[in-house]
């Protein structure tokens, strides 16, 4: 929240300048209140509600999407939400492909219980889970649990995903609507831009 | 104070589409002393309304025709169906439907053609497989309008910054906006190769310009609308400009489906579907078609009646032919330290020393290469370099992100004739209209000049110090935002559909102006020449209609 205080502060002080402060102040509202939102559910740590999956379906798209984006030094995609995010996206936006991916699951654990007898993707040892996905991993579904899993790392943590800014973090993106130069290392000293000879 | 007018009062102009063109066009004729009603599609939205979601605009159509309500049909080829895109996949032919068009969303590169673009047919020759012709127009005739684009909707930028700049009568309004890591590297890249990078122009304010503040570096430019109105979008520019005339109405969700002829083969206004879906009638004394490259043709399409059984100004046949995308190429870079190009403007460095054809090369092709963010996280992790796309070593990829650039390269596509917009034979949209049908294959110099020219992007980033460069695979084009060339301009009627003055050849009181005018694709970037030929055009239109010649 200090974070969003001081957003909003620079965006009224820039932002204003030229526009009007009025104009900004009337209008920041709308704009604050989506970016307040998003922090605020980031924040949520009550476990989210499953809608779609089972608890079973939902621990091996999480085992899956664990495998996506790994946790190392650094949180990946089960502290991400990851699943709670795909698990929304199949009941919303991403409805027009519930059917498929319902049905990919459903033929990815087949596999998995032929090859691994009694067992089940999500309990299984990293070993084993890396080399099952390796066998699928040109298939239609690894393909569409990869995307959903990408997409739920980096979309606004109000899509359920992205939980604590994760995924912002792993890629060093900050969430903010307003920048001032410089903007990277190389543009640090930039001496400004010499107009090309004529004589050439 | 702004207009309405009723249905039934017969208004000087319809314009169809709010967009870079209509909105444009709109402006320049109820300023003129014309009234004028836009019909828009879509609704209209306040700066305060947009988001920084890319989940909901790029991958949810947003603000763009929807997948569901407009679906569309592609093939490759006329021989092909022509198939749906899959559940969830986006239309072929993106655009952005509310007030302001796809001027909303855009990039905001603002490039000029250059006067070669005018007359390649003259100069190169016929190229087999292609229908290259050269512009009505020249660059001369059409330099004072590209001025007033840079004055009037408001572009940032450095004259004189390249030794191959076309000339101009004018600077730009604006300085250009400041310089990124990006803009560096591919400065420093290309100056060692004897290349001459430039300030890449941009319709963003640099600076406070008409009432609109200047660009705040938020770094959610392409495919979002600005939310403090830096981008210069005809929804804060031309729209509101034309509507304080008291001579313009701008009618949301107003969606055009057919334009109405008389026994006399001239038009008498436009049908349209309102918010609830009902049928209504606007009456004019002239039509304006700004609907884009996609729609206005399909418009013309389904506006087919039993005196022009092909649609309307198609007796050449030419309604819906010529589409052309612009192909291009994607090359990143890797470097020591961080970017953050996720940060301001996509674009602020630029070369175009590549922009001729050159025979020698053994293929058609012009182009030009910039420094830039690409897209936003979601879309940018989806697709990495070649190899692992998942597990422990592409996590490490992601973490590239604040290091990398994109070198984007943006190339010619060649007008062939059997790349289309037409109606689909069966799909029908939310409304019962026909579903637009995308026929689209590249011209085999189309992909090998974008190629060709990934090449040399690769060269200026390493000659930047990369340590790192990967490619995204040149793709034949099978979606595109630039939506060009289906209503032709010529002086031949039998070989397109509009005069050197944007009036049908068949019909005196149809004009068409948009990116279906467009004889050649430049290289990219079309909307600074669209909005060029729409500030033009309305000047012919205006004169035309006080000699009541319309």
């Amino acid at each position: 929240m200090g974070e969003a205080a001081r957003t909003r502060r620079e965006f009224l002080s820039r932002a204003g300048g030229a526009l009007g402060a009025g104009f900004v102040a009337a209008h920041w509202p709308s704009i604050a209140a989506a970016h307040a939102h998003a922090l605020s559910a980031a924040a949520d740590r009550t476990p989210a509600a499953l809608g779609f999956f089972t608890a079973g379906d939902a621990h091996d798209v999480e085992a899956i999407s664990a495998q996506i984006i790994p946790t190392d030094a650094t949180p990946g995609a089960r502290e991400a939400g990851a699943v709670y995010f795909i698990d929304r996206s199949l009941l919303t936006w991403h409805a027009p492909r519930a059917a498929e991916f319902r049905s990919g699951l459903a033929d990815f654990r087949e596999k998995f219980a032929a090859a691994h007898p009694g067992g089940a993707f999500a309990t299984a040892d990293e070993p084993t889970q890396l080399a099952f996905l390796t066998s699928q991993e040109k298939s239609a579904f690894f393909s569409h649990v990869r995307a959903l899993t990408l997409i739920g790392m980096f979309a606004l943590p109000q899509y359920g995903g992205n939980r604590d800014g994760i995924g912002w973090q792993l890629i060093g993106f900050e969430d903010r609507h307003v920048f001032a130069p410089p903007f990277g290392d190389y543009d640090r000293d930039y001496p400004g831009f010499k107009l090309p000879d004529r004589k050439t | 104070m702004t207009r309405r007018y009723r249905d039934s009062e017969s208004v000087d102009f319809v314009v169809v589409g709010s967009g870079s063109a209509g909105a444009v066009i709109a402006r320049e004729l109820s300023r003129k002393g014309f009234d004028v009603v836009v019909m828009e599609q879509g609704p209209r939205l306040a700066p305060q309304d947009f988001e920084h979601d890319e989940l909901k605009y790029w991958l949810d159509s947003g603000i763009t025709n929807n997948p569901t309500l407009s679906p569309q049909t592609f093939r490759k080829t006329p021989a092909d169906v022509a198939k749906r895109p899959g559940a969830g996949d986006q239309n072929s032919l993106i655009y952005a439907r509310l007030v302001g068009g796809s001027s909303v969303h855009f990039t905001a590169n603002y490039w000029r053609l250059h006067p070669v673009d005018f007359h390649e047919r003259s100069l190169l020759g016929a190229i087999p497989g292609a229908a290259l012709e050269d512009w009505p127009i020249t660059y001369d005739e059409l330099e004072p309008y590209y001025t007033k684009v840079d004055w009037e909707i408001g572009v940032s930028g450095l004259a004189g910054a390249h030794p191959n700049e076309p000339h101009r009568s004018k600077p730009y309004p604006m300085p250009p906006m400041p310089v990124k890591s990006s803009g560096v590297l591919l400065e420093k890249g290309a100056r060692k190769l004897g290349l001459h990078p430039f300030p890449a122009p941009l319709a963003i304010a640099s600076q406070a310009y008409r009432g609109r503040g200047p660009c705040v570096h938020c770094g959610f430019c392409m495919g979002f609308g600005c939310e403090v109105m830096a981008k210069s979008s005809t929804l804060f520019s031309m729209i509101p400009e034309a509507e304080a005339t008291g001579r313009c109405e701008v009618r949301t969700e107003s969606y055009v489906f057919r334009v109405a002829t008389n026994t006399r083969g001239r038009v008498t206004g436009v049908h349209y579907f309102d918010a609830d879906k009902r049928q209504k009638f606007q009456a004019a004394k002239a039509v304006v078609l700004s609907a884009n490259g996609a729609e206005t043709a399909r418009l013309l399409l389904m506006s087919a009646n039993s005196q022009f059984p092909d649609g309307l100004a198609n007796s050449s046949g030419m309604v819906g032919k010529h589409l052309m995308f612009n192909q291009g190429s994607s090359t990143f870079g890797v470097f020591e330290h961080n970017l953050n190009e996720y940060k301001s403007v996509q674009v602020t460095r630029l070369v175009h020393d590549f922009y001729d054809s050159d025979p020698q090369r053994g293929f058609y092709g012009g182009g030009g290469i910039d420094a830039r963010i690409g897209p936003n996280p979601i879309i940018w992790s989806l697709d990495g370099p070649e190899g692992a796309n998942w597990g422990k070593s592409y996590k490490d990829h992601l973490r590239t992100f604040p290091r990398t650039m994109l070198a984007q390269g943006h190339t010619t596509s060649l007008a062939v004739e059997a790349n289309s917009v037409s109606l689909d034979p069966e799909l029908k949209d939310a409304w019962g209209m026909p579903a637009m049908r995308c026929t689209y294959k590249d011209h085999p110099d189309d992909l090998k000049f974008a190629l060709w020219l990934q090449g040399r992007a690769a060269e200026i980033l390493d000659a930047a110090g990369a340590q790192k460069i990967w490619r995204l695979p040149v793709a034949e084009g099978s979606e595109a935002v630039h939506l060009l060339g289906t209503c032709r301009m010529g002086n031949d009627p039998a070989r397109s559909v509009v005069d050197r003055f944007h009036r049908a050849h068949d019909i005196p009181n149809l004009f068409v102006c948009d990116g279906s005018s467009m004889v050649t694709s430049g290289r990219g970037q079309p909307t600074m020449t669209i909005q060029a030929l729409a500030f033009r055009a309305a000047d012919h239109i205006a004169k035309f209609a006080r000699r009541g010649e319309v």
